[in-house]
């Protein structure tokens, strides 16, 4: 319990918090919690991962993980330098064909999903791109989204709440996807207004009527960028004014005074950015993700509490979600599919160089990147995914038979030095389940390559089981 | 669970009677494949004097403009508060001009292709129809209907969910009962025993070494027997509808009455294999499907453009159906088709419509009184809108489901599947 306390200590908790939190951990395990972390920053585990935590400890590896830019990552860097669309402006992006630069947006999340080491980063920038989600197929967010995924997701994943909410209010690809730069004066489009109080901020009970939804499409109008006939500055946000409706406005209870321009919306983001209701909406839905579909309303609360006296910095957020009295409280989460792929990959060692057959593995599973056509992002509910089972087997028999384009299984480094089935079953336990692999289920696999322990392919498929078992749909 | 042979063989000449499930079976392996579903099959033929039908739940996601496709072209505020987006009359020299249904309502021009259902009294719109819940929100609203709730408890299961787990399975060997087209299961089925998500009918079945598929099958079996629900049900039920699925012979499916499905668009490629599905026999009482895109808040285009090309396609799988369903002796089978809400009446000043509220409800089927537009029109003049914009709901969507659910699905349980209301006959069954 040493270790643990004295974890939790560094990880900020003050010193009347602790009893509380060691009684709620009851006879948790501290290397327990370690992995339970390791679980919860990462697209799934592995042993180096598992690893690099231990010798960090509970504090340590979660300071590590909420710094993601005092991580080196230049091998992961390297691996996706050769996608160009990444660091392009729009119009250069814009020449490409439509499939090519969603191609590489996608390469682009796969690859750093399963190499970055900046792990709770691309975990936090999956969370934001359903928050904010923009569906590819979409027109012009195919090229819009590009730049929607550099300058406003990822770069404020973990800064300011306000800051993200600005960026992405301005941003092309969400003033395309949700109709925004077609509102005009006089006659206003209500879908961004709906969504970005329902979805965005303050949520579908955060108070607003049917009159607030009104007003701030009107707060918006005018909200656009600049069009492709400007060349090298096309697809640019602008402010124009000649389209904005500049009477005065009433948001949420609040007199907006005639003849704000722009900072009409700026003041209606700020409203919603510094909204109590906002601070427990996005609290909650970040505790779901990363606790649990059942975090009590007690966690909420002391989470939003937090969200509003760091004033939405989302890395204090954070830091209070993953402190360890709140972990201790976490429930299994279902994985969804890319997060089963991605974690299979990383647990089983297999290599990935090219995505063009996870790709096609995630349409059939039905969580390909960027393609939920609804602005409320991909589920993350259980009762949701649970039913699919086939495409979850299928993935890791077909990865480990070397059957998809572009992964490379190694069931050869993953077994080294071993030859025994009992002791290859126990590095599976070790390396995929962080020594939490059910009895019976470890039990099986064993039994499987039992059949023939020096066969390449019975341990391939072994280890396909594995990341088809039950217990590695969870995490 | 051996088929006496007086249950099977009879059973097994009216199959393969079917060109569709002939493939394979000519060779001794097949009828060894076969047999293992006949006996479910045989038990079919009991099940089908029951009429019960097999409901086809479509979902229109994101709040399709029933104005623009069951067109009030009666009503001169359509006109004026429309004044682009509108569909002409029947009697206007326009091109394109709705198709008369009963000398005030009219079929969408792009919808021509479901004329016929509608002239042989098999199709059957109700308009101004909907779920009084006020809500505007896409999501909140289409989990209130799949729930079968006006906003209040939203967690609990789906009102089709509940419908079948609260009625003897029609086929009581039944391994499958309900599929959701998707690849996760739609709300309304949650809560529905032997029900699965299966994003494609034909295309269910366990890969990997084809060598080892019968020992990584047994190991996956085994791994999931004691495990907690949801993945046990999902496992056992799963491994029970590969072999089953894998029979039916999907790929070489040929419809029946000359129907012509575009397999190569989603629904029409859902519609098409729902109907080997529920030819089948094999005891699949719901099918659920969504269809994306209706949510127009710009360029609408209900002639020409975006809505115009998803009614067409809406329309086409549809008839197909129709047809595919209509002709010879086919299982029964109802189809309803949904939104969350319908669409503001007036347009936006982007070519679009805003959210709104009532809407129209279609419903396909040999027991659909069809042939009509049901409604309570109360007129589009303003002051008779609900909040002065929208089509008011005057038939609650839960009144069309209960008579459904009673006379067509077996199931007189009303109460549990929608607690707490009491809904009102509408007749919308023949």
């Amino acid at each position: 319990m040493g270790a643990l306390v004295s974890a939790f200590a560094a990880a900020g908790a003050k010193a009347d918090d602790l009893s509380g939190a060691v009684s709620a951990m009851g006879d948790v395990d501290p290397s327990a919690m370690l992995v339970r972390l390791v679980k919860r920053v990462t697209f799934g585990i592995n042993a180096s991962e598992l690893a690099s935590a231990a010798s960090l400890g509970y504090a340590g590896y979660l300071d590590q993980q909420l710094n993601p830019d005092l991580i080196d990552d230049a091998s992961c860097a390297a691996r996706i330098a050769p996608l160009a669309s990444l660091t392009r402006n729009f119009w250069e992006i814009y020449r490409q064909p439509a499939a090519q630069v969603v191609n590489e947006l996608i390469e682009a999340a796969i690859l750093r999903a399963v190499y970055s080491r900046r792990q709770l980063l691309e975990r936090m920038v999956d969370f934001w791109t359903d928050h904010f989600n923009i569906d590819v197929n979409k027109d012009a967010c195919a090229w819009f989204k590009i730049v929607d995924d550099r300058e406003v997701v990822r770069a404020n994943a973990m800064g300011k709440f306000a800051d993200l909410l600005a960026a992405s209010a301005m941003s092309p690809a969400m003033l395309y996807f949700l109709d925004n730069h077609q509102s005009i004066a006089g006659n206003p489009n209500l879908n961004y207004s709906r969504e970005l109080m329902e979805l965005h901020t303050i949520g579908v009970d955060g108070g607003y009527t049917e009159e607030d939804v009104g007003e701030v499409a009107r707060c918006f109008t005018g909200w656009q960028f600049t069009p492709d006939t400007a060349g090298s500055l096309a697809g640019i946000f602008r402010f124009n004014a000649a389209q904005h409706d500049n009477s005065a406005k009433r948001v949420l209870g609040q007199h907006i005074p005639a003849g704000g321009g722009i900072n009409d919306g700026l003041t209606v983001l700020r409203i919603l950015a510094d909204h109590p209701n906002t601070a427990r909406f996005v609290s909650r839905k970040l505790c779901r993700r990363f606790l649990g579909e059942g975090v009590p309303e007690s966690v909420v609360r002391a989470v939003a509490a937090r969200f509003v006296a760091a004033d939405g910095d989302i890395r204090e957020v954070m830091r209070c979600i993953l402190a360890p009295q709140h972990m201790a409280l976490a429930t299994p989460r279902f994985k969804r599919p890319f997060h089963l792929y991605v974690s299979a990959i990383r647990a089983t060692g297999c290599q990935i160089a090219s995505t063009g057959g996870m790709r096609a593995q995630l349409r059939i599973a039905g969580h390909l990147n960027f393609n939920w056509p609804n602005p409320d992002g991909y589920p993350d509910r259980v009762d949701f995914w649970s039913g699919l089972a086939l495409p979850r087997w299928n993935f890791a028999a077909q990865m480990m038979n070397n059957a998809i384009s572009g992964i490379t299984p190694d069931a050869a480094s993953f077994f080294a030095g071993l030859s025994t089935a009992e002791e290859m079953a126990a590095r599976i336990d070790a390396a995929m389940f962080g020594h939490e692999m059910p009895a019976a289920e470890r039990r099986r696999v064993r039994d499987y390559l039992a059949i023939d322990p020096s066969s390449p392919s019975v341990r391939a498929e072994a280890l396909g089981l594995a990341a088809g078992s039950p217990a590695f749909q969870w995490y | 669970m051996e088929p006496t042979p007086a249950r099977c063989c009879p059973e097994y000449a009216e199959l393969s009677r079917r060109g569709f499930l002939q493939a394979g079976a000519g060779s001794l392996a097949g009828l060894a494949a076969m047999a293992s579903w006949l006996p479910r099959v045989a038990v079919a033929r009991d099940y089908r004097s029951t009429l019960r039908d097999t409901i086809v739940w479509i979902y229109l996601r994101g709040a399709a403009d029933g104005l623009s496709m069951c067109v009030p072209w009666g009503d001169d505020n359509y006109y004026l508060a429309r004044p682009s987006l509108a569909i002409a009359r029947p009697d206007s020299g326009a091109a394109a001009r709705c198709i008369d249904l009963d000398g005030f309502f009219g079929l969408s021009p792009a919808m021509a292709a479901l004329h016929p259902a509608y002239l042989a009294g098999d199709l059957l719109f109700v308009h101004a129809c909907g779920s009084p819940d006020p809500s505007r929100s896409h999501f909140d609203a289409q989990r209130f209907m799949e729930v079968g709730q006006v906003s209040g408890d939203t967690s609990l299961t789906g009102w089709l969910g509940r419908h079948l787990a609260s009625v003897a399975p029609a086929d009581p060997l039944a391994m499958l009962r309900a599929v959701g087209i998707s690849t996760g299961l739609q709300r309304v089925l949650e809560g529905g025993p032997a029900t699965l998500p299966i994003p494609d009918l034909a295309a269910f079945g366990l890969l990997g070494n084809p060598a080892t598929k019968t020992a990584r099958t047994n190991a996956l079996r085994d791994m999931y027997a004691t495990v907690p629900d949801p993945l046990r049900a999902t496992a056992s039920t799963t491994l029970a509808t590969v072999g089953l699925l894998d029979q039916i012979g999907f790929s070489t499916y040929q419809p029946g009455g000359g129907a012509q499905y575009n397999a190569a668009e989603s629904l029409g490629y859902a519609l098409k294999t729902s109907a080997a599905l529920i030819k089948a026999q094999i005891g699949v009482e719901a099918i659920a499907i969504d269809v994306h895109g209706w949510d127009t808040h710009s360029a609408q285009g209900p002639v020409s453009g975006t809505m115009a090309m998803l009614m067409n396609r809406l329309s086409a799988a549809l008839a197909a159906f129709h047809q595919d369903m209509g002709s010879g002796s086919n299982p029964g089978y109802i189809v309803a088709v949904v939104s969350e809400f319908g669409r503001r009446v007036f347009e936006n000043g982007s070519l679009g419509t805003d959210h709104g509220h009532g809407n129209a409800m279609m419903l396909m089927g040999p027991a659909v009184a069809g042939g009509r537009v049901l409604r309570n029109w109360r007129g589009l003049a303003q002051e008779d809108l609900y909040d002065y914009a929208d089509l008011q709901v005057t038939i609650d969507y839960r009144d069309v489901l209960a008579e459904i659910i009673e006379h067509r699905l077996g199931n007189s349980n009303i109460a549990s599947i929608f607690p707490g209301y009491q809904p009102v006959n509408r007749g919308v069954l023949a």
